[in-house]
């Protein structure tokens, strides 16, 4: 590690580790460092503003004759005991992922559902486009050609349903980010439905394989839905 | 379970979110937009929309970026019409002012003053490093960024602000 490259990492965090042999010969360095670690401080400090009393919003009530209550989570006292078993549970879960004899889900819908679930950054609300690389890194040509148009794609990540590639992107509606799941690979016989908490959406058929749109429940998903499957040319 | 004693364990189980995470909150709306009043509206938003949204928080140990990231999108929300990209510290409004003003000694006040100048790209991730306590791969997530641009991006945040107080 050079000069550069310890000043670059101490300024992205002051608090930076690495480099230790570097600094130990430096002493412009280690003066930079304790530079640093003054002004976080000091940036700290000014970051801590004061904020004005609690007023919490008008609640409305919420149906909860459908909601499950969260069993308690129960603490582990001794932590040899919870290595062994985080570890034969780990090994447990990739040998069944592995195997494909993993089968959570009933349908298709709750797949979708639960992959949104696991990746909330894909719903964040920007104006920032993904590049032209990164969408062709989400949506490889042998999977499918995904037109952009002048649809504003704020996510692109290739994804598995199902064990099979399936291209994730998202795209910004009306009333917030509108999630498009390109799967080639798997045939529905018709639209599907898909009703999640405060979203809703739908599996189109598509060829030999289908699109899944969804978005907030007051998204107008139908004038979405022709320009997007106008879109997609599967290549499989 | 009876419904009245399920209403009351997840109105609890909010409360208790909310008397520990409020303050994180309301700071990180109030550097996201840089003005008081819009600070407490987004805020209130994100408060009510976590309420309804509350049985999709899993477990609670994510309550903290669970609800900073439901104040981002709020505050995106209220932006999407109207970006207010820069702020121009000689010609702040009254609400804007306020936040600046309440510093306690000058030196404090011209810091917050260089980082409400900052650029949203880097005040962000500045946030919620040095006040939020969250690593670069965790920002690199919550913004959608690669790693290495969030480290560039806290690099240059820091330079900017030392330049600044240095022309002060």
């Amino acid at each position: 590690m050079n000069c550069e490259e310890y000043r670059e990492a101490t300024a992205a965090n002051p608090a930076f580790e690495g480099g230790a042999s570097h600094a130990a010969v430096c002493s412009e360095c280690r003066a930079y460092q304790r530079e640093m670690l003054a002004l976080n401080a000091k940036i700290a400090k000014a970051m801590q503003l004061d904020v004005p009393e609690l007023k919490m919003p008008e609640l409305p009530a919420i149906e909860t004759n459908n909601v499950t209550a969260l069993p308690a989570r129960s603490r582990w006292r001794n932590p040899l005991l919870f290595a062994v078993a985080a570890t034969v549970v780990l090994a447990v879960s990739i040998s069944l992922r592995t195997s494909e004899v993993f089968q959570s889900y009933d349908t298709l819908a709750e797949e979708v559902l639960a992959h949104m679930d696991h990746e909330p950054a894909a719903l964040r609300v920007t104006d920032k486009p993904v590049s032209d690389k990164r969408l062709a890194r989400a949506v490889p040509a042998k999977l499918a050609i995904f037109d952009r148009g002048t649809s504003l794609i704020t996510y692109a990540q290739p994804c598995k349903i199902n064990g099979k590639d399936v291209p994730h992107l998202v795209i910004q509606g009306e009333h917030g980010p509108v999630t498009i799941l390109l799967m080639p690979e798997e045939k529905v016989a018709e639209a599907t439905p898909i009703d999640g908490k405060n979203i809703k959406g739908i599996i189109l058929p598509v060829g030999d394989g289908s699109i899944a749109i969804v978005g907030d429940r007051e998204e107008q998903l139908e004038t979405l839905q022709k320009s997007v499957v106008n879109s997609v040319t599967w290549t499989t | 379970m009876t419904s009245s004693s399920k209403e009351g364990e997840r109105r609890r189980r909010y409360d208790k979110l909310v008397a520990v995470f409020y303050q994180d909150m309301y700071r990180y709306a109030a550097w996201l937009c840089r003005d008081k009043a819009i600070a407490e509206d987004v805020v209130q938003e994100a408060l009510l929309r976590a309420w309804k949204s509350l049985d999709a928080l899993r477990d609670d140990d994510a309550a903290k970026p669970w609800l900073l990231t439901i104040v981002r999108r709020e505050n995106a929300r209220y932006f999407e019409k109207r970006r207010l990209e820069t702020v121009d510290i000689d010609n702040l409004s009254a609400s804007q002012a306020a936040l600046l003003a309440e510093a306690p000694n000058e030196e404090l006040e011209d810091m917050r003053a260089a980082i409400f100048e900052l650029d949203d790209d880097y005040r962000e991730p500045l946030v919620l490093q040095v006040l939020m306590g969250y690593s670069t791969s965790e920002i690199a997530e919550m913004m959608g960024l690669k790693q290495g641009a969030v480290l560039t991006r806290l690099h240059r945040a820091r330079h900017k602000l030392k330049d600044s107080m240095e022309t002060q």
